[in-house]
């Protein structure tokens, strides 16, 4: 009698692709944004953006989480996702419940709001990426943009 | 309250004009806290306030969204918000929302609070 021998492990074959990928999951709480504009300006370094362009992606980054969690936070969690291939960057934050279904933002519950942050958010991501959107994927909002690095000056 | 250790508001007075010097990033964690404070002059009635953005590194749209209330707070009651700003980037982020053209904008305190 023989028996079959077990499958040895699968090896994890080297990415060849161009194409680069860094995912982030944090809760979707304001207290934790700064890690989602760190690692924007990691991966931004990495992709060879230069200094100021960098900056704009801080806060693209950062506009939209806000587009995508509001500005009080709510349940769940954010997964960004950052791909680069050449000199375009492509960033994808999706909200993902933890639990079987996402609340929405609450009001920031002030007698004074605040003026129009999504408006004031739309302006800055028009002027700092290329192509920015959001959408929902499998009852999963989402929101993205894609900006191309600019040539550094000489 | 959470206090964040990359963000402080600290007051002065220049002239009898009261300046919020302001250091760190205001982002959407922070700026609740200056909401507070801004509050707390516009309940005062006629006041004119100068916020000194010298020392801070980032805004982002609520941060905005703290300051462009607190203006129309002020003006409804006869008084103003001035913006000091020095760095680059903060500039940048008043001209593309076109805020450059709500507030006066001061490279110095001293000349906010003259103007």
């Amino acid at each position: 009698m023989t028996t079959a021998e077990p499958s040895p492990p699968e090896i994890q074959q080297p990415d060849t692709s161009a194409t680069r990928c860094v995912e982030l999951s944090l809760p979707a709480e304001p207290e934790l944004l700064f890690l989602a504009r760190m690692t924007a300006a990691a991966v931004a370094s990495r992709a060879e953006f230069g200094f100021d362009q960098i900056e704009d992606l801080r806060l693209a980054i950062d506009e939209l989480c806000i587009t995508l969690a509001g500005e009080d936070g709510t349940e769940g969690r954010v997964h960004l996702v950052f791909e680069w291939e050449g000199d375009l960057l492509e960033v994808t934050a999706k909200l993902v419940a933890e639990h079987d279904h996402l609340t929405a933002a609450p009001p920031t519950g002030t007698d004074w709001p605040d003026a129009d942050v999504n408006e004031l958010s739309g302006r800055i991501l028009d002027a700092l990426v290329d192509e920015h959107g959001t959408d929902n994927v499998g009852g999963s909002p989402r929101a993205w943009f894609r900006v191309r690095r600019q040539p550094r000056d000489p | 309250m959470a206090t964040d250790v990359n963000f402080e508001v600290s007051e002065l007075e220049s002239n009898g004009i009261p300046v919020l010097a302001v250091r760190g990033e205001v982002d959407v964690a922070t700026a609740p806290q200056l909401r507070e404070r801004l509050n707390a002059f516009a309940e005062r009635g006629n006041v004119t306030i100068v916020v000194d953005l010298t020392d801070v590194s980032f805004v982002d749209s609520t941060a905005l969204g703290v300051l462009v209330s607190a203006a129309k707070r002020l003006r409804k009651g006869g008084g103003d918000l001035k913006l000091v700003v020095t760095e680059p980037h903060i500039a940048k982020v008043l001209s593309i929302t076109g805020l450059n053209e709500v507030f006066e904008v001061f490279a110095t305190a001293g000349e906010a609070v003259s103007a």
